[in-house]
């Protein structure tokens, strides 16, 4: 039976991936010692590993496929670019072959696929998305919740965003640099950089860039990792006492430390689909593992939700074409489907209530907005 | 007497052929092996097909895959080397007794699967990986061979396809049987170390630690081996999520 939509993905981590291979091994096996697992998973060709049934608070349903790319944690790097995108190509066949009228190219795939979709396998009823636009739309959210919750003034923050060029970044530097006092844009390729900051001083905003976090003067009381951090320790030096740090690389690698002991980190770019999701073979809790139910990457839920909605198109494809009002057209399809933010969390667990506790009790917390009202307005 | 190199050897193959001549030795053993069962098996086959072309076919194949033991008993000549072969050994005594069993149910498309998909699925990637690295002839033999196994593969895929059009729940069933019987043995014959005593095959102690020395490892062509097979699998249209349970059940 052919499906709606198709997710591509793959572990992020070996112990994810350790967690997988022991649930399809079954519980009367001995799980397979890391070193096994490290030789075998490489070798596993991209294939669908379970199906994925999701339902809209507005009644409508859909069934998916997960396929696993299977590009091995440790492979994430420039090294194995060319390896990787044959794997993505490999996945994305699968999703030919289910029937999958969407795919949405989750992780890493996104990145790798952004600048190459030519090189996806074609069929006349299957489209692809990065699903960049919604990921886009959470990690808004997700730092004006987080300024929210923390007290901040989002008017009168500088604002840094690392790995700026990219479609994510970009995106995210289009619709929040009209909102902060000073943006500092950071990427490797200094063109691309230059591109971006021009796009963003016509708009009249204030704007720095440059390709070392060592080269910006100010520091940033709000700061966007749009990649990962390939050197996390630098960042400190970057950032002012109390920062909100939102980390919505991937793989994600930043995390509350002694380096950052002020810092206010969070795990940008997730949604929870409120209508439910059930795996079959039932992988939940280990390919959404997270401290709440049914959270989701944005890039995924992208795929979801236009699955929901019934419209099957290449809604986030290439590089640098997400802007402010294709933002809101994609919160405005998910929030329909009961597709919103994430309860905010990093990597020691949720945050919300321990930052509602903080501010409650000076007095800040009025009125608080749901995560509705973020959807409804996400760029007010 | 039969010279000790390849006259067509590089000066660097003779160097490194005659340094690693014992792990080449059961490298070709193992070959050797696997290809004179796979005669065995495709005899056995005549005798069950009613198609006087099914039964000159599968002879045939028989007389091909002699072939192939031999010319890797002559590979092993060349480097001065007696390669000996055991059918009688452990695992591939295991395997020629679950063919047999198909045979005794006189289960052509049975037999098909065991031989096509799981042995040769072995045979194609393993080759091929020792194909790359083997010096001279010798790599040119193993990657001759494992291209005339996959040319078999080919040919028995049409038949698979066509059956399991017929019902593919009971077909997918079949496999999977046919699986937890041949390839645990096969998983059991691929793995990293030989953790249940010797395989009667190699001529001394097990060669699978000594492969980095002729840049093979254990751990790649176990690898290449599964991930052959899982296309193989895939082709026939088996649906993936099913197949990845079935390896990741393996024993290792």
């Amino acid at each position: 039976m052919d499906v709606d939509f198709a997710l591509i993905g793959h572990q992020e981590s070996w112990r994810t991936a350790a967690e997988l291979l022991a649930v399809l091994r079954g519980p009367q096996r001995t799980a397979l010692p890391d070193d096994e697992i490290k030789d075998i998973l490489p070798w596993i060709p991209p294939r669908a590993v379970c199906h994925v049934d999701i339902r809209s608070t507005a009644g409508a349903k859909a069934r998916g496929v997960y396929i696993d790319s299977f590009i091995p944690p440790d492979r994430l790097d420039a090294a194995y670019v060319h390896e990787n995108i044959a794997r993505v190509r490999g996945a994305a066949a699968c999703a030919i072959k289910a029937g999958a009228k969407i795919v949405s190219l989750g992780g890493f795939s996104s990145i790798l696929i952004e600048g190459n979709v030519d090189q996806l396998p074609q069929r006349r009823d299957t489209v692809f998305t990065t699903g960049n636009t919604l990921t886009v739309a959470f990690i808004v959210q997700g730092i004006r919740r987080m300024c929210y919750l923390a007290g901040r003034n989002l008017r009168t923050s500088t604002l840094l965003i690392v790995g700026a060029t990219g479609d994510v970044g970009s995106g995210c530097a289009r619709c929040l640099a009209p909102f902060v006092k000073h943006v500092l844009l950071s990427a490797r390729n200094q063109e691309r950089l230059r591109k971006l900051a021009a796009e963003l001083k016509c708009g009249g905003m204030q704007v720095d860039m440059a390709t070392h976090l060592q080269q910006f003067s100010s520091a940033a009381d709000i700061v966007l990792c749009a990649a990962s951090l390939p050197a996390p320790s630098l960042l400190p030096y970057r950032i002012s006492s109390g920062a909100i740090v939102c980390d919505a690389g991937y793989p994600k690698n930043l995390c509350p430390n002694a380096d950052m002991p002020d810092a206010r980190i969070f795990f940008g770019g997730l949604g929870q689909i409120t209508g439910g999701m059930k795996f079959a073979p039932d992988l939940d809790g280990i390919l959404n593992r997270h401290p709440f139910p049914d959270v989701v990457h944005g890039c995924l839920l992208e795929g979801m939700a236009l699955a929901l909605e019934g419209r099957f198109e290449p809604f986030s494809q290439g590089r640098g074409f997400i802007t402010p009002e294709r933002v809101e057209a994609m919160e405005s399809i998910a929030a329909r489907h009961g597709i919103y933010l994430a309860p905010l969390f990093n990597a020691d667990g949720p945050l919300e209530d321990a930052l509602h506790r903080q501010t409650a009790g000076r007095g800040v917390v009025v009125g608080e907005p749901t995560r509705e009202d973020f959807a409804a307005s996400p760029l007010a | 007497m039969e010279p000790l190199l390849d006259v067509n050897a590089s000066p660097m193959a003779c160097s490194s052929l005659s340094s690693s001549a014992p792990i080449w030795q059961d490298i070709l053993a193992q070959a050797m092996t696997g290809e004179l069962l796979a005669a065995m098996n495709y005899a056995s086959l005549s005798e069950i097909c009613d198609d006087p072309a099914e039964v000159a076919d599968a002879l045939e194949h028989a007389e091909g895959e002699r072939g192939h033991a031999a010319s890797f008993a002559a590979e092993g000549r060349k480097i001065g080397l007696e390669v000996l072969h055991n059918v009688d050994a452990k695992h591939w005594k295991r395997l020629r007794e679950a063919f047999l069993r198909s045979i005794a149910q006189r289960d052509f498309i049975a037999c098909l699967i065991v031989q096509e998909i799981m042995l040769e699925s072995f045979a194609v990637a393993s080759y091929s990986r020792v194909g790359r690295v083997a010096p001279g002839t010798l790599g040119q033999t193993f990657a001759r061979i494992a291209a005339e196994e996959e040319d078999h593969v080919d040919h028995a895929m049409s038949i698979l396809r066509a059956e399991r059009a017929l019902d593919a729940q009971r077909f997918d069933d079949k496999v999977h049987r046919l699986h937890l019987d041949v390839m645990t043995t096969l998983a059991q014959m691929l793995a990293k170390e030989c953790k249940d005593g010797h395989c009667e095959v190699c001529h001394a102690s097990c060669v699978k630690p000594s492969l980095f020395d002729v840049r093979l490892s254990a751990a790649e062509l176990r690898g290449a081996s599964l991930r052959q097979y899982l296309k193989t699998l895939d082709m026939l249209g088996i649906p993936g999520e099913r197949t990845l349970e079935w390896v990741t059940q393996l024993p290792v």
